[in-house]
C-alpha cells in the first residue's frame, strides 16, 4: 500500500483509507419555518387620476408580436388623441402599455413599457407636454381577453390611453 | 449524470398534493428496504409515507417495503445481510422514533448490503407537529448517503397564485405546506430567493407601477428595493447576497442595473436602444446572464463582471425566441425558455455542446427553475387555459402540481436549508 514516496501519493493513501472505514454520524435539527403573511395595500393611483379625465382621450392602439412600432391605423387613432389633447389643455393621459401571453413575463413587462413608450413619442412630437403624458406597463398581466388564440393575442398586445 | 430519458403521461388529479406519477425513471435504480420506523405510530406512518414520496419523486430508488423482506431486523446486531442479497436489495434503513412528552427524535440507520456493514447512523430533532419537516431532512439524509447527492426534499419553493386576488406562497419542495406570503389585488411577478433563503425579492403592482420588494420571510417586515419613480422589475439576488441586480427603465427603455444593498448605490450594467432584462448571476457572482432584445429578438447573453468595459457575449443563436435563462448550480451550463415553431418550451444548453437540449413539449413552458442540487426543473405550463407547476428531474422523472383553485405560476427553487 505505501508504494507512493512523495508527499502527495501518501495523502491518497491517507483519504482512501479513511474513506474505507469512516461511517457517517450526523446530528441535525429541523428547520421552523416562521412565515407570516402580509396584505398589500392596493392604494392604486389610478384611481386618483381618473377623475378629471375628458372621454375623448379614451382609446387603444394595438401592435404585431414582440413589435412596437406603430400601424398605420393606429397613427389615425392617436391622431384624433392628439386633437382631443389639444382642445383639452388640462387633461392628461396614462398610457399602459400589454403584450400577450407569449413569452416571457419579465420580457412582455419591458415590450407593454416599449409600446406604451412609442405612443408616448408620437404624442410628443405632435406637440403634447411630456408633463401631461404618463408611461406604464403591465406587461401579459392584464389581459384584455383570455383565450389562447391568434384572435385573443392581437386584442391583448396594446396600448390603453386613458 | 446528463441522460434526459422520454417523457410520457401523467395523471391528472385535482388537489394541491404533488400529483406524481413515475413515466419513467432511470434504468438502474437503487433498490432500497426501508423498514417501517418503531415508535409511535402517528409519526411513524407520518414519515413513512413522506419518506417514501420524496425518494419515489427523485426516480432514483426502487423501494422495499416489511412485506417484500424476509428478515426485519429491530438493530444493527439483528441484521442478517443474506436476507437482503437475496432479494439483491443495495441498502438498508432501518429507524427508531424517541417522543418525550413534546419532543421528537429519530434515530436512522443505513446498511450496505453488498459491503455487509452500516454506513450511517444520523439523528434528527424534530418540532412538535412538524412529522413532515422531520421525514424530509430523514429521506434527504437518506438521498445523500446512497446517491452522493445533496437532497431537496427539505427545501422550499415560491410560486404565485391567481384566484380572484393574487397571492405570493412559499411551500415545500413537494408541494404541500402551503403558506401566503404576500396577498394582494394586483399582480406578482418573479419572485426570488435570497441566497440564505430568509428573505424574498418580488415584483408588485400594487402601486400602479411595476416596483420590487424585498420581504423578510418570518418577520414579514418589507421594503421597496428603489426608491423613485421609474419601474422597476426582474431582481436576481448575488450569490454573497449584498447586491441585487434587477431591471429600470428610467430612460423609458428597459436596462439592467446591480443594486449595493447596504449603501443603495447603483450601477448600470447595460446602455442599449433595445430590452434589456432577466438577469441573474452566476453561481460565483462573477458572470451575468441576461435577455437581450439587440439581435432583433430575445437571446441570452453574458457579461463577465471582472472584465472592465466587457462587451455582452450571445450564448443563443438557435430560433427567434430564448429568454428567461439561468445557470446551472456548476456553472456549466444555462436554462432558459426556448421557442420552437410556435411553441414555447423549457431548454438547456451545456456550455461545451454546441446544440441546445430541450427538456419539455408543451406550448406554453415558461420560467424554469432549478433545485440546489441541480437535478430537477421546476417550470410553469399553461393546460387548457389555466396555469399549474410541473417538474422534470435530468433522471427523466415528471411531475405536476396544480393548486386547488385558480392558477399556479413563477415558481422559484430555495437553496438547502438543512
Amino acid at each position: 500500500m505505501l508504494i507512493f514516496k512523495n508527499k502527495l501519493g501518501f495523502i491518497v493513501v491517507l483519504i482512501f483509507l479513511s474513506s474505507c472505514t469512516s461511517m457517517n454520524i450526523t446530528e441535525e435539527n429541523v428547520y421552523s419555518d416562521n412565515v407570516k403573511t402580509v396584505e398589500a395595500s392596493s392604494e392604486s393611483l389610478e384611481s386618483i387620476q381618473y377623475n378629471n379625465k375628458a372621454v375623448l382621450t379614451n382609446a387603444t392602439v394595438y401592435f404585431e408580436f414582440d413589435k412596437s412600432s406603430l400601424t398605420s391605423r393606429s397613427l389615425q387613432i392617436l391622431k384624433s388623441v392628439v386633437e382631443a389633447l389639444n382642445e383639452n389643455l388640462s387633461v392628461t393621459v396614462t398610457l399602459a402599455g400589454h403584450a400577450d401571453e407569449r413569452g416571457t413575463r419579465e420580457y412582455n413587462l419591458a415590450l407593454g413599457q416599449r409600446r406604451a413608450e412609442a405612443v408616448s413619442s408620437y404624442l410628443y412630437l405632435n406637440g403634447i407636454s411630456k408633463d401631461r403624458i404618463s408611461v406604464k406597463s403591465y406587461g401579459e398581466e392584464r389581459p384584455a381577453v383570455t383565450g389562447q388564440n391568434e384572435r385573443s393575442y392581437a386584442r391583448n398586445r396594446r396600448v390603453e390611453i386613458n | 449524470m446528463r441522460k434526459i430519458l422520454l417523457i410520457l403521461a401523467f395523471s391528472n388529479l385535482l388537489t394541491s398534493e404533488l400529483i406524481l406519477e413515475i413515466t419513467q425513471g432511470t434504468e438502474d435504480p437503487y433498490r432500497v428496504a426501508i423498514l417501517k420506523f418503531e415508535g409511535d405510530q402517528k409519526v411513524s406512518n407520518d414519515i413513512d409515507k413522506i419518506i417514501r414520496n420524496n425518494l419515489m419523486r427523485s426516480g432514483e430508488f426502487n423501494l422495499f417495503v416489511n412485506k417484500d423482506l424476509l428478515s426485519l431486523p429491530n438493530n444493527e446486531t439483528e441484521v442478517i445481510f443474506n436476507d437482503f442479497r437475496i432479494l439483491d436489495i443495495d441498502y438498508l434503513v432501518i429507524g427508531k422514533i424517541a417522543k418525550d412528552g413534546i419532543s421528537i427524535s429519530v434515530v436512522y440507520e443505513i446498511f450496505d448490503i453488498n459491503k455487509g456493514k452500516k454506513i450511517r447512523t444520523s439523528t434528527v430533532y424534530g418540532i412538535p407537529n412538524k412529522n413532515r419537516q422531520l421525514g424530509h431532512y430523514i429521506s434527504d439524509g437518506i438521498y445523500e448517503e446512497i446517491t452522493g447527492m445533496k437532497g431537496i426534499s427539505s427545501t422550499k419553493i415560491l410560486y404565485v397564485t391567481e384566484n380572484k386576488n393574487f397571492n405570493l406562497i412559499v411551500a415545500d419542495a413537494d408541494g404541500s405546506n402551503e403558506q401566503i406570503l404576500l396577498k394582494s389585488n394586483d399582480p406578482i411577478i418573479s419572485p426570488t430567493w435570497s441566497p440564505d433563503s430568509k428573505k424574498v425579492a418580488y415584483v408588485s403592482f400594487e402601486t400602479g407601477l411595476a416596483k420590487v420588494f424585498i420581504q423578510d420571510i418570518a418577520t414579514g417586515e418589507r421594503e421597496l428595493a428603489i426608491e423613485n419613480s421609474s419601474q422597476v422589475s426582474s431582481p436576481s439576488w448575488s450569490p454573497d447576497g449584498k447586491f441585487l441586480s434587477l431591471t429600470m427603465y428610467q430612460d423609458g427603455n428597459a436596462e439592467i442595473y446591480i443594486l449595493n444593498l447596504k449603501n443603495k448605490n447603483l450601477t448600470r450594467l447595460t446602455n442599449h436602444y433595445s430590452i434589456d432584462t432577466e438577469s441573474s448571476w452566476s453561481s460565483r457572482g462573477s458572470k451575468i446572464l441576461f435577455t437581450s432584445g439587440r439581435s432583433g429578438s430575445p437571446q441570452l447573453y453574458e457579461l463577465d463582471l471582472k472584465k472592465s468595459n466587457a462587451r455582452p457575449k450571445r450564448l443563443t443563436f438557435e430560433g427567434n425566441y430564448n429568454a428567461k435563462g439561468s445557470y446551472l448550480p456548476n456553472s456549466e451550463g444555462i436554462i432558459f425558455v426556448h421557442r420552437s415553431d410556435s411553441n414555447f418550451q423549457i431548454a438547456m444548453k451545456y456550455f461545451d455542446e454546441s446544440f441546445i437540449r430541450p427538456l419539455t413539449d408543451a406550448q406554453m413552458d415558461e420560467s424554469p427553475s432549478i433545485s440546489p442540487n441541480g437535478n430537477v426543473i421546476v417550470y410553469a405550463i399553461t393546460e387548457k387555459g389555466m396555469g399549474l407547476l410541473s417538474g422534470v428531474t435530468l433522471s427523466g422523472v415528471k411531475f405536476r402540481l396544480p393548486a386547488k383553485k385558480g392558477a399556479v405560476r413563477e415558481p422559484a427553487w430555495s437553496g438547502f436549508l438543512r
